[in-house]
């Protein structure tokens, strides 16, 4: 099967129940286009002609087994697998119609309008305060006000203000799992960038942290295109819109996450969604 | 079309517990269909223990219907299922819902042919002979639909229900007339036209139990189209 049948571009909600969609047609408001990726790891070939087109201000999910290529998607958005020895690529992905790829990108400009969650939440050692502005310090801003306006900012966006208020300078290592990660969040939305990208970010979180997580993606989805990265079916159908099902690094479908989990046009979709597969 | 059982879950608990709701449905479905036949058993050979049976019997069908929702709420709550196996939950308990009614209703015709019973027999008693064929053909194919995941047998009720339709509108002019010719045996005409309106509720609920078959195997709804 050809990777071009496998891509596929969403359709609106409402049409629900609908035929199947596995024609790869271009959107005006898509945001982030992948054009025949491919991936290799040495010559392993991890990601294998992937087309798709991700829209603004909505949640993408991915989803896929362990190994399928969700990830390794997710961390090309930002050139994070570059970091890896003996990687390359072949394809595109273009973001607003500008390739990530071309010679006068900046990696950490890329970086910049790029914010990335992790499945390990990742605070700096140092007070919850310093965490939030270290992007914006880096980047030279010192200005004392503009520091408190966006720790406050960026906590408020991350539901943690009213948690952390009183206690900015403490070390964020003194907080709890979830309100770490829901940092981590509040400090990849400092620098006020344009996507947001979640690998597995609620994975170690309890239940109601995840759920708190979950609320607060919802939310930033009225400001940031995001792309999550998730084993967890129900939370893929709770905060997306959208719906990408990855297996062994082809895109088998890509559609409204309301049809993925009632009715998907693929096999394996069905398969995996409903746990039958292998 | 023919619908192959899905594969087996990886967890098989999941599979189990689907397994267990479809074969209430079918337990269900199987008295459901004694009952019937019992209550026009009943009707038909002038029969009261039939009907008593029928009546009596109803009670473990409510009893299979309250199981059913119980297994398909434990279902969703222990396993969160999606696509198909969501649409076999949610259409399981409706299906079970339908089959519950259709025993309602040859518990209706059980307690109107106990009436028949203690009047002198009506020749217009055969006029139903068409619609108590069509009805019970119809709900054994809606059952054999669902134990098969049949769609094409399941859409083709629709049809011979519009037809069942008519001929309870036709009967029931017929029994209207008849009633002014022969004014004594009035009750008795009111019964029969009862229960060609409970056999016609039956077709009724073949169909909806048709349309959630549908629904279950291919996610099409193929509810009021007539009136899109």
């Amino acid at each position: 099967m050809s990777t071009e049948e496998h891509a596929a571009t969403p359709t609106e909600a409402s049409e629900w129940p609908l035929e199947p969609t596995n024609n790869f047609a271009p959107g005006e408001n898509n945001f982030i286009k992948v054009d025949n990726f491919k991936f290799f790891y040495g010559k392993k070939e991890a990601l294998h002609g992937i087309n798709l087109e991700i829209p603004s201000r909505k949640v993408t999910a991915f989803i896929g087994p362990s190994g399928c290529g969700k990830s390794t998607l997710l961390r090309n958005f930002n050139r994070m697998n570059e970091l890896i020895p003996g990687v390359r690529h072949e394809g595109d992905i273009t973001i607003h119609g500008t390739s990530i790829y071309d010679p006068s990108v900046e990696i950490i400009a890329l970086r910049r309008r790029i914010g990335m969650v992790f499945q390990k939440s990742n605070p700096f050692p140092m007070s919850i305060y310093e965490n939030i502005v270290y992007p914006l310090r880096i980047a030279g801003q010192n200005t004392r006000s503009v520091l408190d306006e966006t720790v406050e900012r960026c906590l408020r966006s991350a539901a943690l203000w009213d948690e952390a208020k009183d206690r900015l300078n403490d070390s964020a290592l003194g907080l709890s799992g979830g309100q770490m990660q829901r940092l981590c969040i509040a400090r990849a939305v400092a620098s006020r960038p344009e996507i947001l990208l979640m690998d597995e970010p609620c994975s170690a979180l309890d239940p109601i942290a995840t759920a708190k997580v979950e609320e607060l993606i919802i939310e930033l989805k009225k400001d940031f295109t995001i792309v999550i990265v998730t084993h967890n079916m129900q939370q893929a159908s709770r905060v997306s819109e959208l719906t990408a099902f990855f297996y062994l690094g082809i895109l088998i479908e890509f559609d409204n996450t309301r049809k993925i989990f009632t009715n998907p046009s693929m096999k394996q979709t069905e398969e995996y969604i409903t746990g039958r597969f292998g | 079309m023919y619908k192959e059982p899905a594969k087996p879950h990886t967890l098989t608990n999941f599979t189990t517990a689907l397994d267990q709701l479809r074969s209430s449905v079918l337990r269900m479905s199987s008295l459901a269909q004694l009952n019937l036949q019992n209550s026009i058993k009943g009707l038909l050979e002038r029969d009261d223990d039939w009907c008593n049976n029928c009546i009596a019997d109803d009670e473990e069908i409510d009893l299979l219907e309250m199981q059913i929702d119980h297994e398909g709420i434990e279902v969703m709550s222990r396993f969160q299922p999606v696509a198909s196996d969501l649409r076999e939950v949610i259409s399981s308990i409706k299906i079970g819902a339908n089959i519950e009614r259709v025993a309602d209703q040859a518990v209706n015709i059980a307690r109107r042919a106990r009436k028949l019973n203690e009047q002198p027999e009506l020749t217009e008693l055969h006029l139903l002979d068409n619609p108590i064929r069509l009805s019970l053909t119809m709900f054994d194919d809606a059952v054999r639909a669902f134990a098969e995941r049949n769609t094409e047998l399941a859409v083709e009720l629709k049809s011979r229900d519009k037809e069942l339709d008519l001929l309870n509108k036709e009967l029931t002019d017929t029994l209207i007339n008849r009633m002014q010719d022969d004014s004594p045996n009035l009750p008795s005409y009111l019964n029969l036209i009862f229960i060609s309106r409970c056999l016609e509720r039956i077709g009724d609920h073949a169909c909806n139990i048709a349309e959630d078959i549908v629904f279950a195997v291919s996610a099409q709804d193929i509810r009021h189209l007539g009136k899109q």
